[in-house]
């Protein structure tokens, strides 16, 4: 394990972000009134797709636009044409970590079968609104834009929740519309988030081509042993990942593997009150990370990219676990090959999350604010900016920690770790979102959603 | 990464349930401090600065004199924690410097409008708009887009 070689990225890596950052000037300005140099840039990203499926569809989405020629399918091709290039990147920097961290690079596992399926008529309808509407971003501009191109949006955004096939998409669609209304109306110059605006809308616009394909997968039985959770979040919506590694029962070596729980929100659900949320789907699951837990498996999917398909009923926790004990088996110089993926058209350098343990001595800690960890004579920054609101791991967990489990993430240029779990010698580890499933048990008298409910409830029996 | 705002307390759902920016007003709902079966729908226009504070029957609330209630002071305190006085200054069109505004009151004294009457139940399905997103059914399917979201 070197981190010293995770210092700086590849060269190429570095080359390709100079080339997305001249494509997102042309998305900031809108593609309504480019410049020349803007016409220059999409020029020149043409002339790199030049031998790629793309070409054609290329060439012929730059003339449409040069000519104000506006459909949704060029500019689905700018998108198509971004998210090529960050999968590039994403697989160059996983490759650069597995080498760094002396493991294969991960791989999908070969399961038969998976082919996706047509969107109902439906849905169709609806992404083909949400198309529109991102073309419609893209033509303004992000520094331009006013509450009467963002605002209209929202009733489509309340009909592609409403089916769950499109979760992916509204998921994502509602944390960009939030993001947009945070920003405007504004006075003066907006505080353009371009890189990432440009990152959500490409992966909005590819998603609204069809709902993805559902990916193969197939059934497994054996022990899964927690090794730490994420929690992700904005107003509307939050996920739990819970990283585990999988014993199968017939296979000398285990593999490592993801389960996530997701649900729709409002603002004012955080913390602990995501638990009753969580568990109607993953009851189990949320008891397994109360306690560091090992969870026996029966005919649980498993999808090719080494996501389980949570089925509560397929589950039954076991007993606790020791996630520090299981991390240093199965992270360190045997790490498994078999480990989560993204899908191909997934991948994302600000989704790489690659499992890091780190024993206790290995790494010191400096820094509170903005702590640093220092292994084997390298620095590597502290995700902190990745850090959830959690009351099972805060910042200050960091300080005198006996060992940890992490995610290895990539973020603004430079690699940093997201810790997930903390070993704090004879006290039990301190995991992150593990406060959302100990509060499971607790009935708690009052919790916002009732006070909601209850509050609409009046002002409905009033209307009468 | 954006890393959003974290609150300085909890919301108080109890005393304001539900406040937001939206087509250019900031409104909400908030609860009577007298009766508990009282849910009074309260807004502010940006820009002219105009105001309405009535039961969801459209009873203007009786603290309405020529100036905003204490529910509509209640509902700026709340927009203030919710958003931060940036946005809210931004959004409202106030000429004010949002490193000044601590409370609620700081807010109305910058805004120029009198009451001005709509209707209630404009406020109140948005409200139920929102209430919307606790019936829709959780997932255990990956979401792998939500790595761009973190808290």
């Amino acid at each position: 394990m070197s981190f010293a070689e995770l210092q700086a990225p590849p060269e190429a890596v570095v080359q390709a972000s100079a080339a997305l950052d001249a494509l997102d000037d042309a998305f900031v300005t809108g593609f309504g009134r480019l410049s020349s140099g803007n016409l220059e840039a999409l020029a020149s990203l043409q002339r790199s797709f030049a031998a790629t499926p793309l070409a054609a569809a290329f060439a012929e989405a730059i003339t449409g636009i040069g000519r104000s020629e506006f459909l949704d399918r060029h500019f689905l091709v700018l998108a198509a044409a971004r998210s090529a290039i960050q999968g590039a990147v994403h697989d160059a920097l996983v490759a650069q970590a597995s080498a760094a961290l002396g493991r294969p690079t991960p791989a999908d596992e070969a399961i038969a079968g998976g082919h996706g399926q047509a969107a109902p008529p439906q849905a169709e309808v609806l992404l083909e609104s949400a198309r529109q509407w991102l073309m419609e971003l893209a033509l303004a501009g992000f520094a331009n834009l006013d509450v009467d191109v963002i605002l209209p949006f929202q009733a489509t955004l309340d009909a592609i929740e409403e089916e769950p096939r499109l979760a992916r998409e509204a998921a994502l669609l509602a944390g960009l519309l939030g993001e947009l209304l945070a920003v405007f109306p504004c006075r003066g110059a907006p505080e353009i988030p371009r890189m990432r605006w440009v990152d959500l809308w490409s992966r909005a616009m590819i998603l609204a081509a069809g709902a993805p394909a559902t990916r193969a997968s197939r059934a497994v039985k054996g022990e899964l042993r927690i090794l730490g959770a994420d929690l992700q979040q904005h107003d509307t919506f939050a996920t739990l990942v819970v990283y585990a590694s999988l014993h199968e029962a017939g296979q000398a070596a285990p593999r490592l593997c993801r389960a996530s729980v997701s649900s729709f929100k409002v603002d004012v659900v955080q913390g602990a009150e995501l638990g009753p949320i969580f568990a109607e789907v993953g009851k189990v699951l949320l008891s397994g990370l109360a306690v560091g837990g090992r969870i026996l498996l029966d005919g649980m999917l498993l999808q090719e990219g080494g996501d389980l398909l949570w089925d509560d009923a397929k589950a039954e926790l076991i007993g606790k676990g020791d996630p520090l004990a299981e991390a240093a088996a199965v992270l360190g110089a045997a790490t498994p090959a078999q480990r989560p993926t993204l899908a191909p058209a997934d991948r994302h350098p600000a989704l790489i999350g690659e499992l890091v343990y780190l024993a206790e001595g290995s790494y010191t800690v400096a820094g509170k604010g903005e702590p640093a960890l220092t292994i084997d004579g390298a620095n590597v920054a502290v995700a902190v900016e990745r850090w959830p609101e959690s009351e099972g791991l805060v910042v200050s967990d960091l300080a005198g920690s006996k060992g940890l489990v992490g995610l290895l993430r990539y973020d603004g240029g430079a690699w940093s770790i997201q810790p997930l779990t903390i070993a704090k010698g004879k006290a039990a580890p301190r995991m992150l979102a593990s406060e959302i499933a100990a509060a499971l048990g607790k009935k708690s008298s009052s919790s916002s959603l009732s006070t909601l409910k209850e509050r609409a409830g009046k002002l409905l029996r009033k209307k009468r | 990464m954006i890393k959003p705002r974290s609150l300085a307390r909890p919301r108080k759902v109890n005393k304001v349930p539900f406040v937001e920016l939206y087509a250019g007003r900031l409104q909400g709902v908030v609860s009577s401090g007298s009766d508990p079966n009282r849910v009074y729908v309260s807004y502010f226009e940006a820009q002219s600065g105009n105001f309405y504070c009535s039961t969801n029957n459209n009873r203007p609330c009786g603290g309405l004199r020529g100036s905003p209630c204490k529910h509509l002071l209640a509902l700026l305190d709340e927009a203030l924690l919710q958003y931060g006085a940036a946005r809210v200054v931004a959004y409202m069109g106030l000429g004010i410097e949002p490193e000044k505004v601590k409370r609620g009151g700081d807010l109305q004294r910058a805004m120029k409008g009198g009451p001005h009457k709509v209707e209630a139940g404009m406020v109140f399905s948005r409200f139920l708009t929102y209430l919307h997103y606790v019936n829709l059914p959780p997932t255990s399917a990956p979401i792998p887009e939500m790595g761009w979201f973190v808290r």
